[in-house]
């Protein structure tokens, strides 16, 4: 039964199939690609328009990646495949087309829920409205209440006088900004994102550090990244002490410490009268000891924090991103107790804090 | 009872070997430890392939009973690959697609290429190659990969040489790729390509595959009769010389074959042998000399600048140390005695498990160097002066007695100066550590200054053997005298090669190709 069935199927089908499509696709291409193979023959002459080429050939190859199912972009800029033909290894822009396509679907998810909620507020406001239709008949469509609705204007407010009063009594926490060369692009852009976080969580806190982003050259690459995140205006706003300056000569040298993973001394006790320094630096590449090299190169103390002392560690580098370790300042600072502080060491990381697990 | 190493940490299967006693050692004391899960290959697992050609109709019954999944095609494809399975099968299901949706998707059709080339229908490959040049406009690296393996099987192989043409406009071709087109060209007879193309690999700065050097030697004895023969083996020799520059070992296969072609060689007889060498570096089958494992002076003078520069002071000195320490430190080495040992104290210390022992085992091996009339700098840290269980101060004195000390600050690392003070005092002077020094290796900028380093250390480091006890002379583990890398006389050749798997990459194989010329 089974040879008679095989041969009742005609295995080679699809090639018809594929191949009389393939002679009008034929068709069509010869009539488009004309002058198109000219302009290829011209390339080889000029630098400019053969650099074109190589960039369409890229973007030809990314096309083809993604019919055969690989993790790619659907779309890309033009400065995003200029990057792209520009990286020279396979395995580096595999990694650089995945990092765009899990972008892309971030937005284009962020899109569509977006969308969704939309739709359902309209919904809500329409029922809403008939809702008020109906008991304007009544004529009970005044709310009476004591205050004005609390505005998130009012908020702002409330925050920018704190943070006022922080730039005039508060204790100073610096972010060293002088790491640019030790980083790649994509770093820089994550550390300027975990800066914005540390703007924001330091803005809420009941008592905020009076923050200094000292070694801001005016013209380098964390300038220019930061002025394009806040927008020039709000840059402009912004209460937060931003200098060219070295801390060292904005602070005397024995109130400093640096704090840095890679130091040998532990920080037991927050003390109110020394200020912080923190390296703004993401460091994919494991540098170690870079932060640490520069405060034994100007003398300053140094301190990490006490992770080992107070968490059962588990995996992970005990470096932390730089929005844990303001959160983590400004609960000690508050509070003085390790134990609130180093909630936000990331879970993943740690089995738990040691007296926890010594009670149970 | 005592585990039985070979003789060097360098030689070929150590770190396997000491691997597997220490796995054996962890599961006797944990052996309720899991072995990890296996991962079960994505998709595979799903969908159960059928065993023969289904109709369309089938095929539907099939799709729809599994709820109409968006991918269908594509998954049963992967688990047709996965099981290989027969070609018709695979057909059946592409003509229920094509007739189901009227095309048929590049990733499908890629899929199906890749059970074409795996199962070696060539031909079928020729139509695929057809239809999908036909319907898109171009081909990804995974198409253009299998094209080039299936079609450098057939006498169509000189079209893989266009399409890996077409691949370079965008990618460096893989090694991988190079290699079929090389030994299609090889197998055809086409020499000519077949260096062209090996040149341009090298050029590309691709370490060539084991299989590659396979091919062309095997080529050579094809073409033996023609004229440009001494081209050839020069070529061949080339090859050769590479493996020394770039201390590459040949394969066991490989060496087999550079052994059949050094004695297929027409004029002076050459003839080869499987061979050891002893300790003292002499070949145990035709009795010569090895290369000595020492550097020359320029060597030497080379990598003790690239040591100063790179590892110790790298991009920024406060890295490793401060420039404070640094200088004393040089003042310290220009003013004693040249060394003739190196003690990288820390390390020793800590041969034994039990800490409270540091200084006794640290004074044990100081001593026995000592005894020996040898003049030794013991390299520690400032914590190792201060009184403690582990740090007896009568122990820590009687060292300084023995030995000059030089102690780097708590937080400076002390390797870099052990390497810096071995290499200052001259060619003789070795050191005691365990540390592979992969680390420091790793500072160096270029391959060429790190095989000079890793010769210097299979020539230079003593590593202890066994443990340290008191009564207990202290054994080192021999140095070899002669150099593991592919060597020649002109009138011989000896090139070591891999006879098994386990070799990691900080040793060197044991093993020897012998080659003489008899006159």
């Amino acid at each position: 039964v089974q040879s008679e069935q095989s041969e009742v199927i005609d295995l080679d089908k699809w090639k018809y199939v594929m191949k009389s499509q393939a002679s009008f696709q034929e068709q069509r291409l010869s009539g488009n690609e004309g002058p198109s193979e000219d302009a290829g023959i011209l390339n080889e002459s000029g630098a400019d328009l053969k650099d074109s080429s190589s960039l369409d050939a890229t973007r030809e190859l990314v096309s083809m990646w993604r019919q055969a199912g690989k993790l790619v972009p659907q779309e890309m800029t033009e400065e995003e495949v200029r990057l792209l033909a520009d990286l020279t290894t396979k395995a580096s822009r595999k990694k650089y087309l995945k990092y765009l396509a899990i972008k892309e679907g971030h937005k284009l998810s962020r899109k569509e829920k977006q969308q969704k909620k939309k739709a359902e507020r309209e919904a809500s406001v329409k029922e809403k409205r008939e809702l008020d239709i109906g008991q304007n008949q009544d004529g009970h469509n005044f709310k009476n209440t004591i205050i004005l609705q609390f505005w998130d204007r009012s908020l702002d407010k409330l925050l920018a006088w704190r943070t006022a009063q922080a730039m005039i009594f508060g204790q100073p926490l610096v972010f060293d900004m002088s790491y640019e060369s030790n980083m790649s692009r994509r770093e820089l852009e994550n550390t300027v994102s975990q800066l914005l976080e540390v703007e924001g969580w330091n803005r809420r806190a009941p008592d905020p550090f009076h923050l200094h982003f000292c070694n801001l050259q005016p013209d380098g690459t964390y300038k220019k990244e930061l002025v394009k995140r806040y927008g020039e205006e709000t840059w402009e706003r912004l209460l937060i002490t931003t200098t060219k300056q070295h801390y060292i000569e904005l602070f005397p040298r024995e109130q400093l410490v640096y704090l840095t993973a890679d130091s040998p001394n532990v920080l037991r006790t927050f003390d109110h009268s020394k200020v912080y320094i923190v390296g703004a630096l993401v460091d994919r590449s494991i540098q170690t000891g870079l932060s640490l090299a520069n405060a034994k190169r100007l003398k300053l103390a140094t301190a990490r924090l006490p992770l080992d002392e107070f968490l059962h560690w588990d995996v992970g580098a005990k470096n932390l991103t730089l929005d844990q370790v303001i959160r983590i300042m400004l609960t000690i600072k508050e509070t003085g107790k390790w134990e609130e502080a180093l909630k936000f060491v990331p879970t993943r990381k740690h089995d738990g804090f040691h007296q926890k697990l010594t009670q149970t | 009872q005592l585990p039985s190493f070979p003789k060097s940490v360098f030689a070929a299967g150590t770190a396997k070997k000491i691997a597997r006693i220490q796995q054996k050692k962890a599961s006797l004391v944990s052996e309720d430890e899991e072995e990890p899960q296996r991962r079960t290959n994505r998709g595979a697992g799903k969908l159960q392939p059928p065993e023969r050609p289904l109709p369309p109709d089938e095929w539907r019954k099939m799709k729809e009973s599994l709820g109409n999944p968006n991918s269908f095609d594509c998954q049963m494809m992967t688990s047709l690959v996965t099981a290989g399975s027969d070609l018709d099968i695979a057909k059946s299901l592409l003509t229920f697609v094509a007739m189901e949706t009227g095309t048929l998707s590049y990733e499908l059709l890629l899929r199906y290429l890749t059970l074409c080339v795996i199962g070696g229908h060539d031909d079928e490959v020729f139509d695929v190659y057809k239809i999908m040049r036909g319907s898109f406009p171009s081909m990804d690296t995974g198409a253009s990969t299998l094209f080039i393996k299936s079609f450098s099987r057939t006498e169509r192989w000189k079209e893989a040489v266009g399409i890996l043409q077409e691949v370079k406009k965008v990618f460096t071709p893989s090694q991988r790729n190079y290699h079929d087109v090389i030994a299609a060209a090889v197998q055809h007879g086409d020499t000519a390509t077949a260096w062209s193309l090996y040149d341009e690999l090298i050029t590309n700065g691709k370490i060539p595959h084991q299989d590659t050097w396979d091919a062309l030697f095997t080529c050579v004895k094809k073409t033996k009769e023609e004229e440009e023969e001494p081209e050839h083996q020069e070529k061949l020799l080339r090859i050769l010389l590479y493996m020394r520059n770039n201390q590459i070992y040949p394969q066991e296969s490989v060496a087999v074959k550079i052994r059949t072609w050094f004695e297929s060689l027409k004029g002076p007889k050459w003839t080869g042998g499987w061979s050891s060498i002893t300790p003292k570096g002499v070949c145990r089958c035709c009795g010569s000399e090895l290369e000595s494992i020492q550097l020359s002076a320029e060597e030497y003078q080379e990598l003790k600048d690239k040591v100063m520069t790179d590892v110790i002071q790298g991009r920024d000195v406060f890295n490793k140390t401060t420039p404070e320490e640094l200088e004393r430190f040089k003042v310290f080495v220009k003013r004693k005695p040249a060394f003739d040992v190196v003690i990288d104290g820390l390390n020793v210390a800590n041969i034994n498990k039990d800490k409270n022992k540091q200084s006794d085992t640290l004074l044990a091996v100081v001593s026995a160097l000592e005894d020996q009339g040898l003049n030794v700098l013991v390299l520690g840290r400032k914590h190792m002066l201060r009184p403690s269980r582990f740090w007896s101060k009568h122990n820590m004195s009687l060292i300084q007695q023995k030995a000059h000390c030089f102690f780097t600050d708590n937080i400076s690392e002390d390797d870099p100066f052990l390497l810096y003070a071995t290499l200052h005092s001259g060619n003789h002077c070795r050191f005691v550590s365990r540390d592979l020094m992969r680390d420091h290796k790793a500072c160096l900028p270029d391959g060429a200054s790190r095989r000079l380093f890793f010769k210097w250390q299979r020539g230079h480091q003593l590593v202890i053997g066994g443990h340290v006890a008191p009564g207990r002379s202290i054994r080192f583990q021999s140095i070899p005298e002669y150099d593991t890398i592919v060597q020649t006389t002109g009138d011989s050749w000896h090139i070591p090669y891999d006879d098994t798997e386990d070799r990691s990459t900080y040793e060197v194989p044991l093993r020897w190709l012998c080659l003489t010329k008899k006159h």
